[in-house]
């Protein structure tokens, strides 16, 4: 039996020094690559929750162009991107990602890279959702601190489970013992094999059971005064004011990605036609910054064969290469694509 | 500020803490550090509510000192009729519009009052301070102790609600007096369990409890869904409720400071009267003195006794709320006293295990009431309770698993803070286990946004 002054003093001496060992570790390892300092070794993605991992390629520096989405965009290879269209290219689309935290990450990668060569924007219906300014976040959560350009707070949110594991992957990383989760230009493949596409599954993911014929609203609707008037389309704002914050001599891209037309409104429906309205508003404003937009999300022959898609929104790897190929013709031509699988707009 | 945020846990209180042991020998220097660090502790959340905080601590103060000097007791009811003003305004203002527009039929513009943090809290204590000054059992205190005697921050949100004669007199305690460092090393044990209680048990309930409330505001949910979430939030609202009166209690013995109890195993009671006896028992405590009694209690005859049970109940249920649910809740809950009353009267019999099946049924579903957005959903629910919805889909691993070591805690014979009381010896090992625990709890709290208490909202 100890005394209760002696106690109390291993009890906090105890606390203490694993509080400091253990934050102590998180500095020095710096596993979100925020803090200046790399001991041991260059950075490394060690977990596959880009939130929290993608802003230390924004801040690093190491890539002059990049391509920003969600999942639909994560297969977009930025080595054939470099290929396709000059650059160094990183991959900065994450899973679910609503617009507003697409546009935190390219707000940050302009702020490090102010001679940004190409943004790419992926872009999908979460730029057209009209609670975008609601729900920007995912249940994911949204590390703000991380894309801010405050010092201060730098410090202040490392103190937590996932962080500690995070710093000891990348040290086991750094010691040789294990892999880096995500390349350094934040590119993985996160579906399946092409050995392992199953057209079968895909075809019951992508239907779910309802029917497979798609029946055009017939006449297609026309929006009201009182429709135009009330749609919303708040992430549009965000979208301009990233395209008008763009250095000069960038390219911008924008390029609507191909989801598969069961998951793409009914041809002449409400629902398409306010989604016409929303792109109609895109184009004009990536006109204004003089910006290439094109459009994979139409009726085409990669968006209406099931072959092409593991699930409604996710394509396979060569319909991936396809998209980058596609963006550099249509770029290039600045024309619609001859087998119809891209709109070119401007 | 929340207890469990590493804002508080690793600077505030350590900071508190430090200069407060440092002024020990200085009570008034201890007791002025303790008024600001309250202070910023509640401006934390909103600053705009401090003015109201302080006005109303100086508002009652003025008041009793005015009756002191001239003996009237005048301003000892207009300092009480200011104050249940206060809450009155912020808190039942727009539910009092509702009711009018029910009954004019015309619709009527809301206050849309920001409910101030912890006011049903902290004006009960001013005003049992009062009551107790016109009853003649309580002195004038100098304004510093009744402002430290009411803003003190581990009790200030969401209590205990304590009462003056019983927290005054401590202020002038030198904190290190014989037996700090045990006072300080259990204190430190019991906001630690506090915190696993809510970080562990309450939020993982919650995850249970939550979908299902918020299904029943478009549909009767299923037997399966309904179950699980009624009971879910019946125990979330005890770890809840029960981890932060832990941690105030902790909080407060930190500082050489006794709180009362504020739980004891309330779901082991084999009676409803036990039950109020163990369920949050400093407001229980509150109506008995100051509403129940005052009304006649049980001694005045049997239509006095209901009268003072519904009303007190119903009070007890509206301070919760302003909403008829909460108000329901109260007079279900005056109706099942009753009953327990008569049966009593009767000399009829119950075993104690028929006893405890009917409390526990009846508190629980009534939870389910206490939960429920507005009638209509409660409703739903109280039919998907039997049966009417469709039977739903098996429990999941996890949940069946929550649940069971949940209800298995809330019926334990002693509570964490009996057992922390039994078992926490001086040893190596046990030091080793709450500082390795409480360096748990600490990073657990720094992973996300921590999540309200919901006693806050009331």
């Amino acid at each position: 039996m100890l005394g209760w002054e002696q106690f109390l003093k291993m009890v906090l001496l105890g606390l203490c020094g694993l509080l400091a060992f253990a934050y102590g570790f998180i500095v020095l390892i710096n596993p979100y690559g925020h803090l200046p300092w790399h001991v041991l070794g260059a950075h490394a993605i060690m977990d596959t929750n880009q939130r929290f991992q993608y802003p230390a390629i924004a801040r690093s520096q190491l890539f002059n162009s990049v391509v920003i989405g969600t999942s639909s965009a994560r297969l977009l290879d930025p080595d054939r991107l470099d290929a396709a269209l000059g650059g160094r290219f990183a991959n900065l689309s994450m899973n679910a990602a609503r617009a507003w935290e697409q546009y935190r990450l390219a707000r940050l990668f302009l702020a490090h890279q102010p001679r940004l060569k190409t943004l790419l924007m992926a872009l999908d219906w979460v730029w057209c959702d009209e609670r975008a300014d609601l729900d920007r976040i995912t249940v994911r959560g949204f590390p703000e601190w991380l894309y801010d350009e405050n010092p201060w707070n730098d410090w202040i949110y490392l103190l937590n489970p996932p962080t500690i594991e995070f710093a000891g992957r990348l040290a086991l990383y750094r010691l040789g013992l294990k892999p880096a989760r995500l390349a350094a230009n934040g590119f993985s493949v996160f579906v399946p094999p092409e050995s392992a596409y199953d057209a079968v599954k895909a075809e019951k993911y992508i239907w779910q059971g309802r029917s497979r014929e798609i029946n055009a609203v017939i006449p297609a609707y026309a929006p009201s005064a009182e429709d135009l008037q009330s749609w919303r389309f708040p992430a549009i704002a965000w979208l301009d004011e990233l395209l008008r914050e763009t250095p000069k001599n960038t390219r911008r891209i924008l390029a609507f990605m191909p989801s598969h037309i069961a998951s793409q409104p009914a041809p002449g429906s409400r629902e398409a036609a306010r989604e016409q309205t929303c792109k109609a508003h895109i184009w004009e404003i990536g006109k204004r910054h003089d910006a290439e937009i094109i459009d994979f999300r139409i009726y085409s022959s990669i968006t209406t064969r099931d072959v092409h898609f593991w699930d409604p929104l996710h394509y396979r790897l060569p319909i991936a290469h396809r998209i980058v190929d596609g963006i550099a013709r249509a770029v290039a031509t600045r024309l619609d694509d001859p087998g119809g699988d891209w709109a070119y707009v401007h | 500020m929340l207890f469990h945020s590493q804002i508080f846990l690793l600077a505030f209180l350590p900071a508190t803490l430090a200069l407060y042991y440092r002024l020990a020998e200085n009570a008034n220097g201890r007791q002025r550090l303790l008024i600001v660090a309250s202070l910023i502790f509640y401006g934390w959340w909103d600053i705009r509510f401090v003015p109201l905080l302080l006005g109303q601590v100086v508002m009652t103060w003025t008041m009793a000192a005015i009756h002191f000097q001239t003996g009237s007791r005048l301003p000892i009811w207009l300092a009480i009729y200011a104050n249940l003003s206060v809450l009155a305004l912020f808190k039942y203002l727009d539910f009092l519009v509702s009711i009018a527009e029910q009954g004019l039929g015309v619709p009527l513009p809301r206050a849309g009052l920001i409910l101030p943090i912890g006011i049903s809290f902290y004006t009960f204590q001013l005003v049992s301070y009062l009551v107790d000054v016109l009853r003649g059992e309580a002195k004038h205190y100098e304004l510093r102790k009744l402002t430290l005697f009411v803003v003190l921050f581990p009790h200030l949100i969401a209590g205990p609600i304590v009462r003056h004669n019983e927290i005054i007199p401590q202020f002038a305690l030198d904190p290190l007096r014989a037996g700090a460092a045990e006072r300080i090393s259990r204190g430190l044990a019991l906001l630690v369990s506090g915190i696993a209680l809510k970080v562990f048990l309450a939020d993982s309930l919650a995850r249970i409890a939550d979908p299902t409330f918020v299904a029943i505001e478009r549909a009767v949910p299923s037997f399966s869904d309904a179950v699980a979430g009624t009971l879910a939030f019946a125990l979330q609202v005890f770890f809840d409720f029960a981890a932060y009166s832990d941690m105030a209690i902790g909080l407060a013995l930190m500082m050489g400071l006794h709180f009362p109890l504020n739980f004891n195993q309330p779901y082991r009671a084999t009676s409803l009267r036990q039950f109020w006896r163990r369920w949050h028992m400093t407001l229980s405590r509150f109506l008995r003195d100051y509403v129940y009694i005052p009304l006649g209690g049980s001694r005045e005859g049997t239509a006095r006794y209901l009268f003072a049970t519904f009303a007190t109940m119903g009070l007890c249920g509206l301070w919760h709320g302003a909403g008829w649910t909460f108000i329901i809740w109260g007079l279900a809950h005056a109706a099942g006293l009753a009953i327990c009353r008569f049966w009593d009267d009767a000399d009829l019999p119950m075993p104690p295990a028929l006893g405890w099946l009917l409390t526990f049924f009846f508190t629980v579903a009534l939870f389910g009431l206490f939960r429920s957005p507005d009638l209509t959903s409660a409703y739903r629910l109280g039919i998907g309770l039997a049966g009417a919805g469709a039977i739903g889909k098996p429990w999941s691993i996890n949940t069946i698993m929550t649940l069971l070591v949940a209800t298995g805690l809330a019926l334990a014979p002693v509570t964490f803070k009996d057992a922390l009381d039994r078992w926490l010896v001086a040893t190596r090992l046990t030091a080793a286990a709450l500082a390795a625990t409480a360096f748990y709890a600490l990073l657990v709290v720094g992973e996300g946004q921590p999540k309200n208490f919901i006693y806050f909202q009331f």
